[in-house]
């Protein structure tokens, strides 16, 4: 039984179809980038994977358990406690404006763990001396800049030590020159042991990170390798075609 | 003509106690609104169609109406329905309140609305109950967002509170008209009553620029 | 509640305020004509760096915005026959109150949305050889308006709402004869209820249509 599972995924909106019976496995020591040309629904997969959209058909499972069970009518069947052992991060980071960092860190271990207030700041505090931001925990998210939101962001989902890390283009509406500390925060968290999946344009760190590639398009995964073979010995034409453009714009 | 300002200082304790009134009235209804409209905000967002469309019918009703036929209703027509006598005092506050209130509502629910939804998916990805969403990440964020907007509408009802002149409640407006008429040099008065209005009206909306810039560098993280 | 209910003199009633509603829309169209042209005009000027020209205007608009739309009116009614020495009706009067004040409130909706039209469009101006006229008639004013759609009619039924204050100085408007007529014929519920109900059927039609508009720009500048 493969750690993660997904199993003739269907996703629609409205008359448009993301996916329409899409596969893919993933192991527990795998760190998995999906690339692939935009709109492809590389994005709605994890979201998908998070429970945050509604899927029309097929399962998505962690650890052998089918926790989202798509519905032709009617809402899917999601299973909450499975859910909360899955992490994201997003493009936009969507730390809570009004909360500080620390505030951002502990709210949900807080209120839907029930950890009591100084334990929840203790592993708080050692998760951001950890990623470097000690010193910021008393600041607010406008306070910051976008590398150290996008940081904050990686710790506030780690405070609930999840099986698995879901990142969304985390690093997309960064600065060039920030985005090297969130790729290395990355890289710490790979070398700890952490499954994760993660949509990125950024070849070369997908290249760096990866255990297994998965190159999708319209829908369907195209070529699925380690980074090596992928990106130095790719076996399909569009795979290829794909890298070429890719690669000619980034120089 | 000549000009003659110095009798204004005759005057001037007539005219505060004028401004007093005003800042009462206005104080309670401000009040009173907010929680009305905080209440009204709520009754709107409800998936009960008939609150939904009573609340929506209300708050399109007092914007949509000048607020000067809302106050000769509630002062001429509200006693016969209830047949009580209401104080000029009592009427003045029930209907600015009833008006501040379907401002407020307006503005609580611009704010609900402008969360962007991927506030949303953090607290579902954070794995957090219902409850608490709304509570600790969607209610400091609407209220956050509110203010400027019920800051301005504290302008706005402080300035139609002059209204109240017509059904002749002694405010400054009022005070200012009446002691105009009685000597005859109404350039004199009006204008320093004009004055009297723009010293509390002017930091008021200044306060709510000042606020706004604050405020919206917090929120848009 | 014991109050008898009689519509016979609402309907005797009905084609007086109809006059006055007449009275009421006329303000309105002209205040309108007034607010939205002397409007752009002021924004025009605040963007001048003369202080000069921004000084008096800034002055301008603070004081319109900041004190209440009655004493504006009754200042105009009171003082300008005897600062100025002329003598024009009170509906005159009334008018140039209702028009002075949208116009300030106005500018300041010109204003934002002349700073929302991106700085890249003047340089774009200069190079295609518009000079300073030509860029604000072509390139300015339509971009201004369409953004400042929305708020401009806002303004615009809001200075219909207040125009009830004229009645306040015996322009026979539609608060005005409604007032009279719920006085003369003891029957405040009946006639000022229509009143309202008057008032509120030119009114949220308007409201409607700016919801609409406003999704519409979104969705415009979204693209």
């Amino acid at each position: 039984m493969a750690f993660v599972e997904i199993n003739n995924l269907i996703k629609r909106y409205g008359s448009l179809t993301i996916f329409d019976g899409f596969d893919l496995t993933m192991s527990s020591t795998d760190r998995l980038v999906l690339i692939g040309p935009s709109g492809c629904g590389k994005s709605t997969l994890l979201r998908c994977m998070m429970g945050l959209e509604d899927i029309a058909g097929g399962t998505i499972s962690l650890g052998g358990d089918p926790y989202i069970t798509g519905a032709e009518r009617g809402k899917m069947t999601l299973d909450k406690t499975v859910q909360k052992e899955v992490g994201m991060v997003f493009q936009h980071y969507t730390l809570f404006p009004h909360l500080s960092v620390l505030g951002n860190l502990c709210l949900a271990p807080m209120r839907s763990r029930g950890m009591g207030k100084s334990d929840a700041q203790d592993k708080a505090m050692e998760l951001l001396k950890r990623f470097g931001l000690g010193d910021r925990a008393k600041f607010y998210p406008s306070q910051l800049s976008g590398g150290q939101k996008q940081r904050v962001a990686i710790a506030r989902a780690l405070m609930l030590d999840p099986k698995l890390m879901l990142f969304d283009e985390v690093t997309s509406a960064l600065d060039p020159e920030l985005v090297k500390e969130v790729e290395q925060t990355m890289m710490e968290l790979a070398e700890a042991g952490m499954p994760m999946m993660i949509v990125t344009h950024d070849m070369h760190f997908a290249r760096n990170i990866a255990t297994q590639v998965v190159f999708q398009e319209r829908g369907k995964v195209i070529e699925a390798a380690a980074p090596n073979d992928l990106f130095g010995n790719p076996k399909q034409d569009r795979t290829r075609d794909f890298l070429k453009n890719v690669l000619n714009i980034e120089g | 003509m000549a000009l003659d300002f110095a009798f204004l200082l005759d005057f001037r304790w007539v005219l505060l106690k004028g401004l007093w009134t005003t800042l009462q009235f206005v104080t309670l209804a401000l009040v009173i609104g907010l929680v009305w409209g905080f209440v009204l905000s709520l009754f709107r967002t409800s998936s009960n169609w008939v609150i939904y469309s009573l609340s929506t019918i209300y708050v399109e009703f007092f914007r949509g109406t000048p607020v000067l036929i809302q106050l000769f209703w509630i002062f001429f027509c509200l006693p016969l329905f209830l047949d009580v006598n209401l104080s000029d005092f009592t009427s003045v506050v029930i209907a600015l309140s009833l008006y501040s209130g379907a401002i407020t509502s307006e503005s609580f629910r611009a704010a609900l609305k402008s969360i962007e939804s991927s506030q949303h998916d953090a607290c579902i990805a954070l794995g957090l109950p219902p409850t608490v969403r709304t509570l600790f990440v969607i209610l400091p964020q609407a209220v956050l967002r509110a203010i400027p907007n019920l800051l301005s509408n504290v302008v706005s009802l402080f300035k139609e509170s002059a209204l109240v002149s017509a059904v002749g409640m002694a405010d400054l407006m009022y005070v200012g008209q009446n002691i105009a008429n009685n000597v005859a040099r109404p350039v004199e008065i009006l204008t320093a009553v004009a004055l009297i209005y723009f010293a509390i009206g002017f930091p008021l909306t200044r306060a709510v620029s000042f606020v706004e810039a604050r405020l919206l560098k917090v929120v848009k993280a | 509640m014991n109050y008898d209910f009689s519509w016979f003199h609402v309907e005797r009633a009905f084609p007086t305020l109809l006059e006055g509603l007449w009275v009421t829309l006329e303000l309105t169209l002209w205040a309108n004509i007034i607010g939205l042209v002397l409007g752009f005009i002021v924004a025009i000027g605040m963007m001048s760096k003369i202080k000069v020209i921004t000084w008096p205007l800034t002055l301008y608009i603070e004081f319109f915005r900041c004190t209440p739309a009655l004493i504006q009116l009754v200042w105009f009614f009171f003082c300008v026959p005897i600062l100025f020495n002329v003598w024009w009706s009170a509906q005159f009067m009334g008018l140039l109150a209702l028009g002075l004040n949208l116009a300030a409130f106005n500018s300041e909706a010109y204003r934002a949305a002349i700073q929302a039209i991106p700085e890249s469009h003047t340089d774009a101006s200069t190079a295609l050889g518009l000079n300073g006229l030509q860029r604000i008639f072509f390139v300015i004013l339509p971009q201004a308006l369409l953004l400042a759609m929305p708020v401009l009619i806002t303004n615009g039924i809001g200075i219909f709402q207040q125009s009830a204050l004229v009645a306040l100085i015996s322009v026979e408007d539609l608060m005005y004869q409604g007032r009279y007529l719920s006085s003369q014929t003891f029957r405040p519920i009946e006639t000022l209820t229509l009143v309202a109900l008057m008032y509120f059927a030119v009114s949220f039609p308007v409201s409607l249509t700016v919801t609409y508009l406003e999704r519409r720009t979104k969705r415009l500048l979204a693209t």
